[in-house]
């Protein structure tokens, strides 16, 4: 018995999605990787064939498709060995925002373009003094008749440079309490006053373009605050739950990519003389390997299973992801090992694929806070 | 049993993490990890101070010191900076087997020069596959010397040598009979070129070297025709140790960083070093770096005693590399988003921790031969 349910409908959107990661995107990775960047012309390709924001309603230019269509993008963005087009972040994790608390007028102003590719979005949070403390932002956003004036700064943003909107996390300065103070802002990119400062260099995700931004003086209208005033950290805990759980897709889609590809090179390549499979240790490396990728997809697929029946995961997703992370990059490291001493040549997909998977158990809370929401949210 | 170092030693130990210190500018460590450039001007400042070649006989250049003196001073560059440490202590790969095996001749020409920063010593042994035997270089006895033919795929600064030690087959009967030649970079049939990419130790960039019908006089064998073999065997065991030396250091050297930036970072108010996790993970880097250290040293002893502890050779390697990765893992997450950042001068340890439980041989063929020792031969 499957534990996710996919209908014929999904298993043809897969078939083309693949299709068309191995047709635009495998072929030019490298390029991206190169570049530190993904040409914004790739984005509206995907978004002119429907694999952008699939969730968004009909109304606003959306299919309106459930969950299945975000994780069959996010499985198949595994294969292609590039990660800066990271469309489970636009799809999956800051477009959410919008669909879900932005007023009727930003909605219809917004959600085409984020269907159709024409927008790219980003959302900052991070800042460099406030990473795991979120409630710790410095940046403000003070009233000022019809507008807010931001000033500060933010870091690690993914989509940084190519953004087109961002959902900006900002406090206002005039009330004390950090948790009630905050609020998220639309931001168009070409607003004065918010300059993309630098692209960050990184030990992976190289075709991603992870970059620093600075507000100053930067003037939004006041009806770009999403929801209501001061909702903005209750916001974020809601939707976090979600861009955790797409941690946890990355993260067992590519341990499951690196494991087949590995016992593949397993077969064909030879070293010391003989073929790798055939070395001390190979078989059961990949067996033990095979465990826990396995494990990982059994209780990753009944979490996808719960989140789409509306059932709260938070600590299944927190202990999920903590654990997630850290087996892609276990099975990242034997597969290295695997391939013998050629595994630390960059022109082996393995050297670029352990460079990337490292990020997993720091980006979108670290491991160790996912362990903290999960001891409380356990009621240790 | 004394586990403390000699005066000698400790002033070694700290005139090398002076040197160290004032020496590797963080500038100049991510320009030439980023483009794979050994880093010459602080391999001849090192070379002026006396502590390169410094376990050479004093008459060629050298200080006469132990191997224990040597992975000290690896250690302490290697705690500064994993790439640079590598680099300087991979500047004379090959050099214990002149000490050991050459004729006064030989070492007169080529290990002053070495320890004086004047020029760039490697080994040519590892071919496409990695096998140690048979080789398929071959060199061919004839008038007026012998003529080589085939490529080494992985040779250290292969390109950037300027003597070469070849390890080769010179009789193709006994797949053991091989022959160490000390061979000149401008000799003519010598053709280098660019290994490749690679993910870590990429100060120390590797080439492929082809030779064709390069003539070698018959005087430039190192150690006796058909001897080689277990001459490099025995001198891959010394790098070992040296390996171990250099994992340690790394491994140091992260950890340092690690605290330093728990000790400063604040988030929820206080300092993270304050959070169990945190110290949890700082008290596993601390069990491991100095367990680790523990071996190296007692590996290093057994040589310089000429008494070779078998075991723990391969142990400093094994152990040593191992931990190297385990300490610089949790440092970079540690740092958090600084970790995976290149600016914060951690994620280059982890890249080269990897690369070095790689070098030579991976671990687990390391583990096999352990086995071997403690075990003895097993049929299969």
């Amino acid at each position: 018995l499957e534990i996710l349910k996919y209908t014929e409908e999904h298993i043809r959107f897969r078939e083309r999605v693949r299709q068309f990661f191995q047709k635009e995107v495998s072929p030019y990775a490298d390029e991206w990787e190169r570049q530190g960047i993904v040409p914004k012309s790739v984005w509206k390709n995907m978004g002119e064939r429907g694999f952008l924001c699939m969730n968004v309603p009909k109304e606003y230019g959306g299919m309106g498709g459930d969950f299945f269509y975000s994780v069959i993008v996010t499985e198949e963005l595994a294969l292609t060995h590039q990660t800066g087009l990271v469309a489970p972040l636009h799809s999956d994790i800051v477009v959410p925002y919008i669909t879900s608390f932005a007023s009727e007028e930003m909605k219809k102003k917004y959600l085409p373009g984020c269907v159709s590719g024409e927008i790219i979005t980003a959302i900052a949070m991070t800042e460099p003094d406030a990473g795991s403390d979120l409630a710790s932002i410095r940046t403000v956003a003070l009233e000022d008749g019809d507008d807010v004036v931001v000033n500060g700064q933010k870091t690690f943003i993914s989509n940084g440079m190519n953004c087109d909107l961002l959902v900006l996390a900002a406090r206002d300065p005039s009330i004390d309490d950090a948790y009630r103070g905050m609020d998220l802002y639309l931001v168009e990119a070409g607003t004065k006053g918010f300059e993309k400062a630098k692209k960050l260099s990184k030990m992976g995700w190289q075709s991603q373009d992870t970059a620093e931004l600075y507000f100053h003086d930067c003037r939004i209208p006041k009806r770009n605050r999403l929801g209501v005033k001061g909702g903005g950290f209750y916001m974020l805990m809601d939707k976090l739950q979600q861009e955790r759980l797409m941690c946890c897709i990355i993260a067992v889609a590519i341990a499951e990519r690196l494991l087949d590809m590995t016992i593949r090179a397993c077969r064909e390549k030879t070293d010391y003389g003989k073929p790798l499979l055939k070395l001390p240790h190979s078989r059961f490396s990949i067996v033990e390997a095979a465990t826990e990728v396995k494990l990982g997809r059994t209780f990753l697929d009944k979490m996808i299973a719960d989140h789409m029946e509306g059932k709260s995961i938070v600590v299944d997703v927190s202990l999920g992801k903590a654990w997630m992370t850290e087996m892609a990059m276990r099975v990242a490291d034997r597969c290295m090992d695997l391939h013998g001493a050629y595994g630390c040549y960059e022109e082996y997909r393995i050297a670029r694929a352990w460079r990337d998977a490292r990020v997993l158990s720091i980006f979108a809370g670290t491991n160790e806070i996912m362990k903290g929401i999960a001891a409380k949210f356990m009621g240790l | 049993m004394d586990f403390s170092l000699n005066k000698e030693q400790v002033d070694i130990q700290k005139a090398a993490r002076e040197f160290a210190k004032g020496e590797f500018d963080p500038e100049l460590i991510l320009e030439h990890d980023r483009n794979q450039q050994f880093p010459r001007s602080v391999w001849k400042k090192a070379s002026e101070l006396g502590f390169m070649g410094a376990q050479y006989p004093p008459e060629f250049g050298g200080q006469g010191l132990g191997l224990l003196e040597s992975a000290l001073i690896i250690e302490a560059f290697c705690e500064q900076d994993s790439g640079v440490g590598m680099a300087l202590a991979l500047s004379d790969f090959g050099a214990d087997l002149i000490v050991a095996h050459g004729n006064h001749d030989q070492k007169k020409e080529v290990l002053p020069p070495l320890a004086q920063g004047k020029a760039l010593l490697t080994l040519a042994l590892f071919e496409e596959g990695y096998a140690l035997a048979p080789l398929k270089v071959f060199a061919k006895e004839g008038l007026p010397g012998y003529v080589v033919n085939g490529t080494k795929s992985f040779v250290p600064l292969g390109a950037l040598a300027d003597h070469i030690l070849l390890v080769c087959q010179t009789g193709s009967n006994d797949p053991l009979a091989q022959s160490l030649f000390l061979i000149k970079r401008e000799t003519p049939g010598l053709k280098c070129s660019s290994g490749g990419d690679k993910l870590g130790m990429r100060m120390v960039p590797i080439h492929r070297l082809a030779f064709d019908n390069l003539i070698v006089p018959k005087e430039n064998i190192v150690g006796g025709k058909g001897q080689a073999h277990t001459k490099v065997k025995g001198f891959l065991n010394s790098m070992r140790i040296k390996c171990g030396a250099m994992a340690v250091g790394l491994a140091q050297g992260s950890l340092t960083r690690a605290v330093e930036y728990s000790r400063r970072r604040e988030q929820f108010g206080r300092a993270i070093v304050s959070f169990d996790l945190i110290r949890n993970m700082i008290a596993d880097m601390v069990v491991a770096v100095e367990s680790a250290r523990l071996v190296v040293y007692k590996a290093a002893c057994s040589m310089d005693q000429g008494k070779p502890d078998a075991p723990f050779i391969l142990m400093s390697k094994v152990v040593g590399a191992r931990t190297a990765y385990d300490v610089a893992n949790r440092a970079v997450q540690i740092l958090g988003g600084y970790g995976y950042m290149t600016e914060g001068m951690v994620e280059h340890f982890f890249r080269d921790a990897k690369a070095l439980e790689l070098f030579m041989e991976p671990a687990r063929l390391e583990k096999d031969m352990l086995v071997e020792q403690v075990v003895g031969k097993v049929k299969e």
